[in-house]
């Protein structure tokens, strides 16, 4: 370690500090003293109670702590809490636009069995939510690359991916009846 | 009568919006005021004395509110097979000795989980390593080391099976092989990793939401471990993240939570992380499996020998069912008119292994299938035919064990061989393409009372109000398949109610009806469903009767229950609201609730279940004979599951089956050297992900069980089975590989073409 | 073991700024742009800085620029999905488009950077052997002074690269492609995603005007302590023409260059063998895409 490591403008390295921290998540703005080692699903769980981001490995493995950051999909056990301040978090909780509504695509997994445990689903409804966003006309294998990093033990993930067309091709048409 | 429209239906789950909400609540979701975090110190040798363990360190650390080893238990030995004490070998904390990598040897609980952590690496504990066994041939030799005392030369329990005269049939066979196959150990995988959480309720008593397939069982085992009477305990399952088998037993961070919450007052909750699950967690048997079958020169067998070895690790945990049912089903599919099964269930230092999809099915059929794939070759007849000429059907049996009752397995393999184009693509090779077949059979539910109970194996509760709805209370347990969505669909045809008025409590074992023996087995739909059934003709002869006073019915009329109405089936127009037929049911009873209790256990059904399933898939797939790399292009699954009640749900189970197999067949392998699992991540653990999972075509073969309600069977585990030996037929097909080890890896392929 | 952790997260707004702090903290700190393999090994204890210079806010090292020169310059912030959806990447390094599209999941890939693959160290990294023959350069600063690292020379061993306390890769410089020239990328797992390689090959062969190879290049990933080049294959190509034997006989040269191990993904036998595949499928991508006209662009 190098001596001036210690001491930068007076202030000692170890132990770190809890930092405060202002996040927007689903629109709503939190103000939430976290450590800077504590990972966003972490805080989105524990500190913010939105427990529909799951923690299946912790690794960046699996996708079930798949949320929106700035619009794109990112794994929150392997992301900062710190890095998501002054960016917009979006979780399963604030996909539908209203608390009484569904997304299409949270309709479409329900209505095509694109769920069994649910354990996984959040992440997955958060990976095909960037997909959209992205390529709002998905092919078949576009969709299966698009849930590359979501794992699902339940539902052999056809169901999964009948699910986000059915969601594609009723936005699609949603959008060709108001354009 | 009809069935109702209901049955039968693609009705999605009930709790789904919940779940696609974010609002379903796994364990792991709560916190309770005041809850400590546990941690849980493992061994980290394979087979070992523990001599001393030191806790003061740990207890010093501020933060930590309590540290319990081994020594602050009762130290009584526990496991499902209650029936049989002498294989119940486990303890809640390490007693004397650690017999596994991963063993549990301590556990502490403090403010958060990095103090309870940290204090976990502050216990010490002095070991005596002792010399260990990998593997089931080193655990039988001369002068292995014994790894529980009582069972010396490690063999922990053996099964047989004989009948028909084997040895006599053998001389009799014109054509005779015998192969030795290899299956490795694989991990259930649920997406959710275990957690459980336990808070102190009054007078002593404690209260556990767990992360379980199992309620009941974790009650009473946990009731025993912690020396209450069993009604001091309650058990609570939340929504659970996937089981296959691997959640079905009392485990340490169970007993652990509620110990502690005992002694320290405050809720404690265990959540173990992914790593923890892939290394030490509860895992499908690896076995080696030496078949022997005998056949006429035209394809008839006569016989067949099967000797298989399981590697139990370190612990029996469930190993004596599936040292069992590996014998049931190396019998089943086919006419066997003579057959002898010898199990061996053998201890070794590797992390235990207990029930997992299929419980002995997938590697007594991946030995079967393969075989008689590799006999269809060298007899010259095409699989699939063989298999018809020797297909089990209704009302065969294997002798002493088993009946079925109903049987469409020959049905199954006509339909996958019409609809896969089987005959023509056998017919003509194309570079580097194969088409693979393979039959399955499984249990709808065990009849063998391994956990002793002495309650119905399935109650439950059924009430209805005069607002029109009903609720039903059980302690079978939704561990995502969707049976909370069946049962009610049972319930909602029975009373002919809109299934969305009926309110479902299930899984808390303080609250719903004693008891049921939880979710494994394949036993939800035609147990549970049919004690539905038992509670729902209560209730409704209760209802009958408002309607034989109103109208004064002739003594031969029936009444019907359908669109939320009662009314005379053969006078529609006399009949009446359902929750006006309840409330005058009530006055006619002074007040007192229509309520009824639904029982079901299965008497004089065999040994092994009351129904089997059966099945039959064709896949097709393309080898890159230059990497090794198998493709699965196409599943046909032909599929007798009795009277399906969802077909959402049984497609769901299907092709979830179809994801599982495929990991089996390919990729999935828990790659343990002595006794250490090298690929504890879901990086190097690999289930199969989207891309690889192939389209699916299924067709139902529909046979009426007379045992499973409205003539249903199992569809959650058997087809989990055919998946590897179809797969493996397949790639012979594509490029004359045959591999007697799973997984079939790029590596494996290239070795068998020669190229490595 | 989950080692216990704690060190400050600093999230400059500036190059220089960052500069400042990496220089301020020297050997305690460490630059983190996804975090994707930081992360995990802050936690299981392989590192333990106090510091943490993040990029997230640095926008100037985010984006992907042309240079006057036809160079392209991917600044070390610029996540890998923004690399692999970049037209100008697409159309001519269709080898490193594909070590992008392929690797890890869509939301690594939404976090993870080409720089933080590189300076991660790992021999397995995706981008490397694309980053090797399309011969980019790492452009390096430090508060006082800035230096270029060729990619080749970058990596030390496993998990050890050329880059100093105080030090920051600024971005990564891929010259311009010969005309002439075709490249493809391809790699191999025993499943299709969430994995890391078994084997990775990478090449770019130039063609002169009579068909014959000007130059050629074989990159390896996963196979050897460092990415690699294959210098005895690439020299069996060069002035020559390149038919289907001759491919054959450099992808067999590039496997023997290989020096695999055996480890939980693959053994050494198998990582060689695939080598000689996708050499020989990733050398015939190139000659038809050289062949075609243009850098070729992807299927
Ligand atoms: C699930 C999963 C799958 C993965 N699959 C793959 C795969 O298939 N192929 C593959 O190659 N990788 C894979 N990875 C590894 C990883 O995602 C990539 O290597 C990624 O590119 C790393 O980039 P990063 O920005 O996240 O790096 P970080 O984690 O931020 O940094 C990695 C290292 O580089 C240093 N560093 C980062 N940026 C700079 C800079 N500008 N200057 C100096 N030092 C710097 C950091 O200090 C650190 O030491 C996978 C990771 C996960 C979690
Ligand atoms: S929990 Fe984040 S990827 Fe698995
Ligand atoms: S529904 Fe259970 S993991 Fe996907």
């Amino acid at each position: 370690m190098r001596g001036k490591a210690s001491e930068p403008g007076g202030q000692k390295t170890l132990p770190v500090a809890k930092r405060v921290l202002e996040l927007t998540v689903n629109g709503d703005r939190y103000e939430v003293a976290v450590e800077p080692w504590t990972s966003l699903a972490q805080v989105l769980r524990d500190e913010l109670r939105l427990t529909g981001t799951k923690v299946g490995c912790n690794e960046g493995d699996c996708g079930a702590c798949t949320v929106l950051v700035d619009g794109r999909s990112v794994s929150s056990c392997l992301y900062l809490a710190v890095e998501a301040e002054g960016r917009d978090v979006t979780t399963i909780e604030g996909l539908a636009e209203t608390p009484d509504t569904l997304h299409p695509l949270q309709e479409a997994f329900i209505e095509h069995g694109g769920l069994q445990c649910g354990f996984c689903t959040g992440g997955m409804l958060m990976s095909s939510a960037f997909l959209l966003s992205h390529t709002p006309e998905p092919d078949e294998g576009e969709i299966r690359r698009g849930l590359s990093g979501n794992l699902c033990r339940c539902t052999g993930y056809n169901k999964i991916v009948e699910s986000v067309d059915a969601a594609a091709k009723r936005l699609a048409a949603d959008e060709g009846g108001t354009a | 009568m009809s069935t109702p429209p209901i049955i039968g239906a693609r009705i999605p789950q009930l709790g789904a919006r919940e779940k696609v909400t974010g609002q379903a609540v796994y364990t792991d979701d709560m916190k309770l005021p005041g809850m400590l975090y546990g941690a849980i110190l493992r061994s980290p040798h394979a087979h070992a004395r523990i001599k001393r363990i030191d806790t003061s360190k740990a207890r010093a650390l501020p933060g930590v509110k309590d540290v319990v080893t081994g020594d602050d238990t009762l130290k009584v030995a526990y496991g499902n097979w209650r029936l049989v004490p002498d294989i119940q070998d486990e303890y809640v904390l390490a007693v004397d000795k650690v017999r596994y990598v991963g063993d549990e040897v301590a556990a502490v609980c403090a403010l958060d989980a990095d103090t309870a952590r940290r204090a976990c690496e502050l216990i010490e504990v002095e070991y005596e390593v002792l010399p260990a066994v990998f593997s089931v041939e080193e655990a039988l030799a001369e002068g292995a080391p014994t790894i529980r005392a009582e069972k010396p030369g490690n063999l922990s329990l053996t099964r047989e099976i004989e009948y028909g005269g084997v040895d006599e049939a053998f001389t009799r066979a014109e054509y005779v092989r015998e192969d030795t196959f290899r299956v490795p150990t694989v991990s259930h995988a649920y997406l959710e990793p275990c957690s459980a959480l336990a808070a102190p309720d009054e007078g002593g008593r404690v209260t556990l939401w767990t992360s379980t397939q199992t309620p009941y069982i974790v009650q009473v085992l946990l009731a025993k471990t912690l020396g209450l009477p069993e009604n001091h305990v309650r058990v609570i399952k939340p929504q659970v993240g996937g089981g296959f088998g691997g959640k079905m037993e009392l485990r340490t961070w169970e007993f652990c939570a509620a110990f502690m919450a005992l002694r320290t007052g405050r809720p404690v909750k265990f959540t173990l992380t992914r790593a923890d699950e892939l290394a030490y967690g509860r895992r499908r048997h690896a076995m080696v499996l030496r078949s022997k079958i005998g056949l006429t020169r035209d394809g008839v067998i006569l016989a067949k020998d099967l000797d298989v070895l399981l590697d139990s690790g370190g612990y029996n945990a469930m190993g004596a069912t599936a040292t069992f049912l590996v014998g049931n089903f190396g019998a089943m599919l086919y006419r066997i008119p003579a057959y002898r099964y010898l199990g061996r269930y053998v201890y070794t230092n590797n992390p235990p292994a207990s029930a997992m999809r299929g419980f002995g099915a997938p590697q007594a059929l991946f030995a079967g299938e393969c075989q008689l794939n590799m006999v269809a070759e060298e007899l010259g007849i095409d699989p699939i035919e063989l298999r018809i000429r020797n297909a089990m059907q209704a009302g065969d049996s294997v002798p002493g064990v088993a009946t079925a009752r109903t049987c469409g397995f020959r049905e199954a393999l006509e339909k996958v061989r019409d609809a896969s184009g089987w005959v023509e693509k056998r017919a003509r090779k194309r570079p580097g393409k194969g088409i693979g077949v393979a039959g399955c059979s499984f249990i709808s539910g065990g009849v063998f009372n391994w956990f002793d109970t002495k309650y119905h194996f399935t109650s439950c509760e059924v009430r209805v109000f005069e607002d029109g709805t009903a609720h039903l209370l059980t302690m079978a347990s939704d561990i995502g398949q969707g049976s909370d969505t069946v049962l009610r669909q049972i319930l909602a045809a029975e009373l002919g109610i809109d299934i969305h008025k009926i309110r479902l409590t299930a899984g808390d074992t303080a609250v719903t009806p004693k008891a049921d023996l939880g979710t494994w087995g394949s036993r939800v739909t035609l147990m549970a469903g049919n004690a539905v059934l038992d509670a729902a003709r209560k209730i409704k002869e209760m209802l009958a009767g408002v309607l034989f006073m109103e109208y004064d019915l002739n003594q031969i009329h029936d009444v019907a229950f359908a669109g939320d109405r009662v009314f005379v089936r053969a006078k529609p127009k006399r009949g009446m609201d359902f929750g006006e037929c309840v409330y005058k049911a009530l006055r006619g009873r002074r007040g007192e609730p229509l309520t009824a209790f639904g029982y079901y256990t299965p008497r004089d059904k065999g040994l092994v279940t009351p129904a089997f399933s059966f099945g039959a898939q064709v896949i097709e797939v393309e080898v890159d004979e230059d990497t090794g790399v198998v493709s699965v292009e196409q599943v046909h699954t032909a599929h007798d599951s009795g009277v399906p009640i969802n077909t959402m749900a049984v497609e769901g189970q299907l092709e979830g089956s179809i994801h599982m197999g495929l990991g089996y067949a390919l990729s999935e392998e828990l790659i343990t050297v002595e006794g250490r699992v090298r690929n504890a991540t879901f990086l190097d653990y690999r289930i199969p992900a989207a891309e690889d999972m192939p389209p699916s075509a299924s067709y139902e073969i529909v046979t009426r069980d007379p045992e499973g309600p409205y003539g249903a069977k199992e569809a959650g585990e058997g087809l989990v089975s055919p998946t590897a030996p179809a797969i493996a037929e397949a790639i012979w097909d594509a490029v004359g590989v045959r591999s007697d080890t799973l997984p079939i890896t790029p590596q494996r392929v290239l070795e068998g073409l020669g190229k490595l | 073991m989950t080692a216990p952790l704690s060190f400050d997260v600093h999230r400059p707004r500036a190059l220089t700024e960052a500069l400042d702090l990496l220089d301020e903290y020297g050997a305690t700190a460490r630059v983190i742009a996804g975090g994707t393999d930081l992360l995990p090994k802050l936690r299981n204890g392989r590192l333990s800085p106090e510091h943490l210079v993040s990029l997230g806010r640095v926008g100037e090292l985010d984006g992907i620029e042309e240079t006057g020169d036809g160079a392209l310059v991917i600044g070390a912030a610029t996540r890998l999905f923004d690399v692999q959806r970049h037209p100008l990447v697409r159309k001519r390094l269709p080898a490193l488009h594909h070590a992008c599209s392929v690797m890890a999941t869509v939301q690594i890939r939404n976090m993870g950077t080409v720089a933080g693959n590189l300076a991660n160290g790992s021999p397995c990294a995706d981008t490397s052997a694309p980053l090797l023959v399309y011969g980019a350069t790492l452009e390096v600063a430090r508060r006082d002074g800035h230096r270029e690292i060729p990619v080749g020379a970058f990596h030390k061993g496993p998990g050890s690269v050329d880059l100093a306390s105080g030090e920051l890769i600024v971005a990564i410089r891929v010259p311009p492609v010969p005309a002439g020239s075709g490249s493809a990328y391809q790699r191999i797992s025993a499943r299709s995603r969430v994995d890391m390689a078994a084997a990775g090959v990478a090449g770019l062969v130039t063609l002169d005007g009579d068909g014959r190879v000007a130059e050629a290049r074989i990159g390896l990933s996963a196979v050897s302590p460092t990415p690699t080049r294959c210098p005895e294959a690439e020299s069996l190509l060069t002035g020559q023409v390149p038919d289907a034997p001759l491919l054959e006989r450099a992808a067999r040269e590039a496997a023997e260059e290989a020096k695999p191990i055996d480890d939980v993904r693959a053994t050494a036998a198998y990582r060689r063998h695939v080598v000689f595949v996708m050499a020989n499928r990733v050398l015939t991508t190139c000659v038809a895409r050289a062949s075609a006209g243009a850098g070729g662009g992807t299927p």
